[in-house]
């Protein structure tokens, strides 16, 4: 009995040990699937080497030494890291006090921590920056940026706890630990690839941004190499910046695996979710209550003010009104076979990684975190650059804009497929095989269907990415075509922003779409199907 | 496990299936217009109220119809050089002269028609015929009035450089009338000068990412003084109302670089598929037509003679701005060596 128990602490209180995990042949056809979202990722990365030798070692070298190079790679880092720890902090106590406490009125709050999402960053930051100037600078955009994105950590955090297995806590608690270690010990570390993949989403994000910084008059080497296209055709200094921006993206991407470790999460039972005891709050109650209005107050209710405010006045309003129902369906034409055309891409990458078990595989598989960070200016120029030289007869047609929204946005479906694929055990598929299917059909009809979770916040997650895309629109969609996004762009670069307002309002609604479904799959990605069969569970014990 | 999903995912293998199906027709759709018969490609880095009330005017005289791809000019000109002979385009029109300049530079535009030409001065249209300025523009000073009294201001923009103007003047380094007004000062005063006239503004004036961007912030009492071209003023006073506006504008003069007149204007690409289509098109831009739609859309000077703005601009003739034509300007690519000297780029 007690060696029992002995053993299930010391489940409860580590990851799992790495084990090895024996290489499965992934059919064929999925190996070479994945060959696809590997040649289009090469793409932008050779392009950005190509265009940086034209600088030569000397111009390189130059380059990277001047004055201002130092004060880009400061105000990104200052940047980058302001927000990544801010959102971690107001995530992680939002989701905390949504999943683990007795705060009034949770399930209220948690629609309001995750409708930041529906709120592109351009768009609040303009909101804010048209209250005063004093929200202009880094200190501004740290602020603004913080309160728009931790909804990324608070979403997969506030999951994690809730889907968390609770009977290793309990037996925690049962060993006479107290609430505080049992938190540290246990639920910490088994929280911790879902707040660090959320705080990764949040770093890429701030390395890549450009309209939100651009509005709040920051300089990061993003909106560096912007200003470097624009002041130049055919730029070499652009590119240089670029590679040291993909360089700052490297820790990013691998980060995330070292977060994970090598921790196993698949099982082949169904754990129970049953309550657990809320920790209460008592006089923290207050503090906890004005925390999360204060965060809602900027979070939503400035940008929202704001935005209603430019609706309701202003001469410019009205005109380009009648071009909000081509612009709609432009956004919508242009996101949902993006999305499905993204999501499809990225699934044999996480599979080969998952699955393929090899270095190259796990390397191939972060190739796209790295390239996440990069502007979409840098790969629409990519894809230009390509597809005029090697398939004329494809340029400015939406094939070519779905291939650099998959270039752009495959992590954020690898994230959510990866999520999913990392809970179907290998051993369903090997008891197929041994019932007789083929390697193919066995895959199809096993670990396929288990994916549909993942699949469904994969989605939902790109196409609000792909409904606010900007610059990779703006050079690569078709002639003619204008999108929401695009068309709140030029407006408010017109400074027409009363105009910009109902474009900026319909972005912001069909953005609810995505966001409830993600928001759905994330927090409860089995539905319903949860609530039933309590107590089956079987602890693994390898 | 989740238990799902079977139909779930049936669902979505038909959505996807739909999807994929659907992918050959919206290819199909949207190929780049290649036949003649296909819509004029315009691609536009000039503001849109003008170019949208001159399209609509195009439209309705010839019955052509204009399909518009916007960005900014040196994006689109970059655009037009990566793209070649291979490019959709027929019609390029600029925000500003140096990305036409460019263009011709490398050879992708084609010759203007002399009636085309001859329809504007030929001061502010490129010496070969390839391209011509439609509208002008002035480089001037905005202030707040409550933070400055005009009468105070400078004789020459070179002074706001000065530690008296210190975190006084707004600026904006990437913007292309910015470069021009920099290629004005090294022309007229020397090379040395302009650099120091950068290194300056770097040290006591405030970056600012768009001329329109400085513009607001003057508005706002966010700092008195900007560096901007003069239809920024004017759009802002139309959005607020003459009567609320915070700010105004003043014209240095005398020859001053502070004061430039810099040029928009359009040219049609060597490659155009609608090439005949696209000359109408330019041509109507200088047309009487044509210029009467654009400087009722944009505070900006017709530069064909007998056309005036309805806008309450100072009269062109009254300027006395700087003595440098678009064409010496060039395409300004030693601005931007200047720009990176003083490390502003």
């Amino acid at each position: 009995m007690s060696d029992t128990f002995g053993e299930l602490a010391e489940i409860a209180a580590a990851p799992r040990p790495r084990r090895a995990r024996r290489t499965r042949a992934l059919p064929p056809a999925i190996v070479a699937a994945a060959l696809v979202p590997i040649a289009l990722i090469a793409l932008p990365i050779v392009y950005v080497l190509i265009r940086s030798a034209d600088a030569g070692w000397s111009g390189i070298v130059a380059e990277l030494f001047r004055e201002r190079t130092l004060m880009l790679f400061w105000n990104t880092s200052v940047l980058t890291f302001s927000v990544t720890g801010l959102a971690l902090a107001i995530g992680g106590a939002a989701a905390w006090l949504t999943e683990r406490s007795d705060l009034p009125g949770r399930a209220l709050w948690r629609v309001l921590f995750c409708l930041p999402l529906a709120m592109p960053a351009f768009v609040a930051s303009f909101a804010w920056k048209s209250i005063g100037p004093s929200f202009q600078g880094l200190g501004g955009a740290i602020l603004i940026l913080s309160m728009e994105s931790f909804p990324l950590v608070f979403l997969p955090l506030a999951a994690a706890l809730r889907s968390m297995d609770p009977a290793p806590e309990e037996v925690s608690r049962s060993l006479g630990q107290g609430p505080r270690a049992t938190f540290m010990k246990v639920v910490l570390p088994r929280a911790l690839p879902a707040a660090g993949g959320g705080a990764l989403l949040v770093a890429a994000h701030m390395l890549s941004e450009f309209g939100a910084l651009s509005l709040l008059r920051v300089q990061t080497l993003t909106t560096a190499i912007f200003q470097q296209y624009e002041l130049q055709f055919d730029n070499a200094s652009a590119a240089v910046l670029s590679a040291m921006l993909m360089l700052f993206c490297l820790p990013v991407a691998f980060g995330e695996i070292y977060l994970r470790g090598a921790e196993r999460r698949d099982k082949v039972g169904r754990s129970a979710v049953r309550r657990r005891r809320e920790q209460r709050l008592g006089s923290w109650m207050w503090p906890a209550l004005a925390f999360s209005a204060l965060v809602c107050v900027l979070a939503l209710g400035v940008p929202f003010g704001r935005l209603g405010y430019w609706l309701m006045r202003g001469v410019s309003a009205g005109r380009g009104i009648e071009a909000i129902g081509p612009a709609l369906w432009g956004s919508l034409s242009l996101a949902l076979p993006g999305t499905i055309v993204t999501t499809i891409v990225a699934l044999p990458l996480v599979l080969l990684a998952l699955r393929g078990g090899g270095r190259i595989a796990r390397i191939a598989e972060r190739l796209p975190y790295v390239v996440h960070g990069l502007p979409g200016l840098v790969v629409a120029l990519a894809l230009v650059y390509a597809s005029i030289r090697l398939l004329p007869a494809v340029y400015q047609t939406r094939a070519v804009l779905f291939a650099a929204y998959a270039i752009l946005f495959m992590p954020l479906a690898q994230s959510a497929l990866r999520a999913s694929a990392e809970l179907v055990s290998p051993e369903m598929e090997d008891v197929a095989r041994t019932l007789g299917r083929g390697a193919l059909r066995a895959f199809v009809s096993v670990t396929l269907p288990a994916l549909a979770p993942g699949l469904g916040a994969a989605l939902a997650l790109v196409a609000l990415e792909l409904m606010r895309e900007l610059t990779a629109t703006l050079i690569l969609a078709p002639t003619g075509v204008a999108t929401l996004a695009t068309e709140v762009w030029s407006l408010t670069g017109d400074g027409a922003y009363a105009a910009a307002a109902p474009f900026a309002a319909a972005l912001v609604l069909i953005s609810g779409l995505p966001v409830y479904v993600f928001t759905l799959r994330t927090l409860d990605p089995g539905g319903r199907a949860r609530k039933g069969t309590p107590g089956k569970r079987r602890p693994r014990t390898g | 496990m989740y238990p799902l999903s079977r139909r779930a995912l049936l669902k979505g293998a038909a959505f996807g299936g739909a999807a994929l199906a659907a992918a050959p027709a919206f290819l199909a759709a949207s190929r780049p217009a290649r036949a003649a018969d296909g819509p004029l490609a315009l691609y536009n880095g000039q503001h849109r109220p003008p170019v949208e009330a001159l399209i609509a005017a195009f439209t309705a005289a010839t019955g052509i119809e204009v399909a518009v791809r916007h960005g900014s000019s040196a994006q689109l000109a970059s655009q037009l050089m990566e793209e070649g002979a291979h490019s959709p385009a027929d019609v390029f029109w600029s925000e500003e002269s140096p990305s036409l300049f460019a263009l011709a530079e490398k050879g992708l535009l084609a010759p203007l028609s002399a009636e085309t030409l001859s329809a504007v001065p030929a001061e502010y249209s490129a010496k070969d015929g390839t391209w011509i300025g439609a509208t002008a523009r002035c480089r001037v000073v905005v202030y707040n009035k409550a933070d400055v009294d005009p009468a105070t201001l400078p004789a020459s923009v070179l002074d706001f450089a000065t530690e008296a103007y210190a975190d006084k003047v707004a600026f904006a380094p990437a913007s292309g009338a910015f470069q021009q007004q920099i290629m004005a000062v090294m022309i007229l005063k020397g090379r040395e000068t302009a650099l120091a006239w950068l290194k300056g503004l770097r040290q006591y004036g405030r970056v600012y990412n768009s001329d329109s961007a400085a513009v607001e912030a003057v508005e706002s009492g966010d700092i008195p003084i900007a560096l901007s071209n003069n239809y920024y003023w004017q759009a802002l006073a139309r959005e607020i109302g003459e009567a609320d506006v915070q700010s105004a504008i003043h014209n240095i003069g005398h020859g001053d670089p502070g004061t430039l007149i810099t040029v928009s204007g359009g040219g049609v690409l060597k490659s155009a598929k609608n090439a005949e289509a696209a000359q109408r098109f330019v041509g109507f831009m200088v047309s009487e037509e044509g210029q009467k739609a654009i400087v009722a859309a944009i505070a900006e000077y017709p530069l064909r003679p007998g056309v005036t703005s309805p806008f309450p601009l100072t009269p062109f003739g009254e300027l006395d701005p700087a003595p440098v034509t678009p064409n010496q300007l060039g395409d300004a690519e030693a601005a931007l060596a200047l720009l990176r000297e003083a490390e502003l780029a």
